[in-house]
């Protein structure tokens, strides 16, 4: 049984607000970039549905968005105790400050580093070879959202670290920092999990980086959009030091050029030769100051790059609403146009003017009326997932449900297992392992599928099991122990922990005269557990929405 | 609920079962009538994949060289097929050598576990993150395969996933078409007896003894309405995916499909003929999910990463291989079974011919053999040829890729058929170059 003590706690969270609106932090003094960013927003999309005849859905509650809101900046739906006071709250900007304090919570940055990492390096959490460098990465990208390193100059760092390569063993390229710059150790993860090879960089960099998925022209021009293979293997060649040098050197080496031949490669299997180039057509002015590498980041985070800023403000943007501006987010051309072209072009000209501040774009995008709509389908006009008239309907990271299961069974979890980050070896006693296993997809957030082990899990396994049983629950022991509640408090309580709403009277009158007619086995308080497990199981909880 | 909800809720009601799912949400946790019309309907065709993690030293099992110094101790033996002989430790296998294709030609290039348990489960290298290509199970299953099935179209059998992840997964076809998986050796755990039975069964697939039948159709009844309450008002893909996996879930919790993985049931001299190990009794396993039509399963046996004391790991593995395997015919063959039940036998890669100082064999891609059986195969015959030291192919060589063509073939699959995938590309089952070995396929 739980402790009585903790037990107490408990119950005074369920009755008291979490904070007070006095202590709030401060509003940032204006002019503010933020404002301007959700004015830009609101434009577009306003201007989009009156012409296509869009009605939108109407503003979330309250309920509706302290959990989204919750859900996507710190990773987690909020305690009973959090939601409650957001309710409770009478202040007209508390969604404003709400954001604002989100983003100073530790979880602010543990889960956008998560999402970074999973987006940027998703084979450090499947494959064995690379689990350490994505550990490594992912502490630095932590670190970075901590103090808010803007999202240019973590690009720029990533691409201009210093290096020492070996090649020692032909099957593994191994990359290392430098020994006395610990923040360069970190990010030799993201090479050593592109296998410190040309081709994978270059691929990676415009992908994640430009928004361009140029590797499908690796082996042959590209089918639908307009680059070719040289091209692939050009921008490859920026990370051409990644190759081994040849055995032997050419016995005649005509003038030397800056870089010697480190920005130079051939394409496997031909002869072909060639030297790094931009794939808009460009060349560095190679110089001897600069490697390739710092030529690339260059031209790559330069104002006028019109890829750049565009592409981080609409992964941002694919954050918020489940699905990017231009979508998928790393293939422009023509058969996938952005849906608001000048949506997005202005939007990443905010984000670089606001330089790069994640935070500012954030509080911009959480502002905007869409973000801000009801998930509800109230209008036949709103099926369409691209013209954002209501909010899409996200499914949970592992890592978001099993924090959320976290926050609504107030189960105690020790810190280190918390840290888990691997999905392919789950843990007999650690749950949370057991369920970034179950639950791993590399899915996209609008599009997920849910499995039949997936449903057993929820359903049978041992930690909602456990959770919901009266000999263990830390929340029904303490909802059932307040003193003076009918039991239409008590399932109030209940939905307000697992919902982050308030129960409707319909859900009142149904749940409460089950457990007043002692369930199926004529006990009120096994009746109880019911109707939580019933709570974790229903789509209310398993989705963000 | 307003007129106009209503209209949409009912006008969606009606459409939730048109697609793959096909299972209608007011039909969640309710009726089951489903399961039993779906057992009616069983596919013609299924697959058994027995994947040798780790590696197999094919020079020992299928390809021998005996006299040659790379040929180690093992002597060949012949098989029931004239003039096909195979490794000594393969004795009962070698009564259904008539049934066996041995592909000598096997010519791949990925020598590492990873890299080489994607390229031999998927057909394609692995590349960066960008496409993530299906694992052969999915595809197959997806071809011949019914979604309305009362079992999963694919279940994995003891997977040791360690090395690639993705190679097991269904990639760019969503996880509607992922593995059920079933005795996971999470731990390197070498589990015994009991502790095999227990392995076996689908997680979670019993309902927790805390809780009465009872009281577990409240809380059913409960959620229905609930979980009606929130999707029908958000209508789309993923709430029809998610009522649907609830639904098959329940459906396997609650009708007697479920017992098939309970292998008490079968007779002890049955059980003693596949082997009491865990490959073993996931081969009868295997039998028994193929009896119900499941369409695809493999069935993993791991520890062939044999770098040092080649020739008595690999005697002892051939111990279990052999005795599965052949019952595995055996019981196949005694119910009708296989002549629409092909069997592949596969690893990541073979091992080096030259035996190093560890008296072990090392990775080796470049020449090793897989074998094809059963449904669809023309057996009693070995393609390709090894040289003498057996370290190049000679003759047929096979590629990945002309390897799981064949197999398609003799599914009757067509290999050509494209997938759309998450690149917006078309891709097909199997990829160009494919050139399938139309000598082996029946």
């Amino acid at each position: 049984m739980p402790s009585c003590l903790f037990r107490t706690a408990l119950v005074a969270l369920l009755l008291a607000p979490a904070w007070v609106a006095a202590a709030d932090p401060e509003i940032p003094a204006k002019p503010d970039p933020a404002e301007a960013i959700a004015a830009l927003i609101d434009r577009h999309l306003t201007t989009d549905w009156a012409a296509r005849r869009i009605t939108p859905a109407p503003p979330s509650d309250d309920a509706e968005f302290v959990r989204r809101v919750y859900l996507d900046l710190i990773g987690r739906a909020p305690k009973v105790a959090e939601t409650r006071a957001f309710l409770e709250d009478a202040s007209p900007k508390k969604r404003q400050l709400l954001v604002e304090r989100l983003l100073t919570m530790p979880g602010y940055a543990s889960h956008f580093a998560a999402v970074t990492r999973q987006a940027w390096l998703p084979q450090t959490a499947t494959n064995i070879q690379f689990v350490g460098s994505g550990i490594q990465f992912g502490n630095w990208l932590q670190r970075q959202f901590t103090v808010n390193t803007p999202a240019d100059e973590v690009v720029r760092r990533v691409l201009t670290v210093k290096l020492t390569l070996n090649f020692q063993n032909p099957q593994f390229r191994f990359a290392q920092g430098d020994a006395n710059d610990p923040d360069s150790q970190m990010i030799a993860g993201f090479y050593q999990a592109n296998e410190v090879r040309p081709d994978n960089m270059g691929s990676a960099v415009s992908r994640l980086f430009l928004g361009v998925k140029l590797e499908c022209a690796q082996c042959h021009d590209h089918p639908f959009a307009a680059y070719t293979r040289d091209q692939f293997w050009e921008f490859a060649a920026f990370f051409a030091e990644m190759n081994p040098l040849p055995a032997t050197r050419p016995t005649f080496v005509g003038p030397i050029e800056p870089q010697a031949d480190r920005n130079t490669l051939t394409i496997p299997n031909t002869d072909k030769r060639v030297i790094a180039r931009f794939f808009d057509g460009t060349d560095p002015a190679w110089s001897a100051e600069r490697t390739p590498r710092e030529e690339l980041a260059r031209w790559l985070t330069a104002p006028d790059n019109e890829y750049f800023a565009p592409n981080l403000a609409n992964r941002m943007w694919a954050h918020f609403f489940g699905i990017g501006l231009i979508d998928p987010v790393d293939e422009p051309g023509d058969n996938n146009p952005p849906s608001h072209p000048q949506l997005l072009h202005e939007l990443g000209q905010a984000f670089a003017a606001a330089q790069f501040d994640n935070r500012v774009l954030i509080r911009g995008i959480t502002r905007s009326q869409a973000y801000q709509l009801s998930s509800r389908l109230t209008h036949p006009t709103q099926t369409d997932s691209r013209r954002f008239a209501r909010m899409n309907l996200k499914s949970l990271t592992p890592n978001q449900l099993f924090s959320s299961l976290v926050a609504a069974t107030g189960h105690r979890e020790p810190g280190y297992m918390r840290q888990n980050q691997f999905n392919l070896n789950p843990q007999p006693n650690n749950p949370r392992s057991q369920f970034l296993n179950r639950f791993a997809s590399n899915e996209k957030a609008t599009e997920s599928n849910t499995t039949i082990l997936q449903a057993l899990m929820l359903m049978n396994g041992q930690f909602i099991t456990d959770q919901t049983s009266l000999a263990n629950s830390e929340v029904l022991a303490a909802i059932m122990d307040v003193p003076g509640w009918d039991t239409k408090q008590r399932i109030d309580a209940l939905v307000l922990t697992v919902f982050a709403r308030p129960a409707t009277p319909e859900e009142l009158e149904k749940f409460a005269s089950y457990v007043d007619r002692g369930g199926a086995t004529n006990s009120s308080k096994k009746a109880l557990t019911d109707v939580f497990w019933v709570l974790l199981n229903s789509p209310e909880f398993l989705f963000n929405h | 609920m307003s007129q106009f909800d209503t209209r949409l809720d009912r006008r969606h009601l009606l459409r939730v079962g048109a697609v793959s799912t096909a299972v209608s949400m007011s039909g969640l946790l309710g009726k089951l009538a489903l399961a039993a019309e779906a057992s009616q309907s069983k596919p013609k065709r299924s697959c058994i994949l027995l994947w040798m993690n780790g590696g197999p030293s094919t020079i020992d099992l299928w390809d021998l060289k005996p006299g040659h110094e790379n040929g180690g101790p093992y002597k060949e033996i012949a098989t029931t097929a004239p003039g096909l002989k195979i490794g000594e430790h393969l004795p009962k296998l070698a009564r259904h050598g008539k049934n066996l294709a041995i592909l000598r030609g096997m010519s791949t290039k990925e020598g590492d576990h990873a890299r080489g348990s994607y390229l031999m489960r998927t057909g394609q290298l692995p590349g960066a993150a960008g496409i993530q290509y299906p694992s052969i199970g999915a595809l197959v299953s997806k071809e011949i395969g019914d979604p309305r099935a009362e079992f999963p179209n694919f279940i994995s059998i003891a997977p040791q996933r360690f090395f690639s992840q993705e190679a097991y997964g269904p990639g760019f076809l969503g996880p509607i078409y992922a593995p059920l998986i079933v005795g996971e050796n999470q731990n390197f755990a070498n589990p015994q007896g009991d502790g095999i039975d227990a392995l076996l069964k689908v997680a979670d697939l019993e309902r927790p003894t805390s809780i009465d039948s009872a009281s577990a159709a409240a809380r059913l009844e409960m959620l229905r309405d609930i979980h009606d309450d929130f999707v029908s008002a958000r209508p789309g893909q993923m709430a029809k995916s998610h009522s649907a996996a609830y639904e098959r879930a329940i459906r396997l919790m609650q009708s007697e499909g479920g017992k098939v993985f309970d292998l008490t049931t079968e007779s002890d001299r049955i059980r003693e003929k596949y082997g009491r190990n865990l490959f073993g009794q996931g081969c009868l396993l295997a039998r028994r999910l193929v009896e119900k039509g499941v369409p695809f399963v493999e069935v993993t046996l791991g520890n062939w990463d044999t770098h040092g004391q080649n020739f008595d790991l690999v005697k002892n593995l051939c111990g279990s291989l052999d005795a599965a395997w052949a019952a595995l015919m055996d019981d196949l063959r005694d119910r009708g079974l296989l002549e629409t039940t092909t069997i592949v036998w596969m690893g990541e890669f073979g091992r080096t011919p030259k035996i190093n100082q560890a008296k072990g064999r090392d990775h080796y891609p470049n020449a090793w053999s897989t074998v094809l059986a059963g449904g669809g195969i023309k057996g009693g015959q070995a393609i390709g040829k090894t040289s003498a030291d057996g370290t190049t192919v000679e003759e047929r060589p096979t590629t990945t890729l002309d390897m799981l063509a064949t197999l398609c073939l003799a599914l009757g699959i067509d290999y050509e058929k494209t997938n759309p995938s998450n690149v917006g590309r078309p891709i097909r089952i199997v990829d160009k170059p494919a050139q399938p070995i139309k000598e082996v396929v029946a």
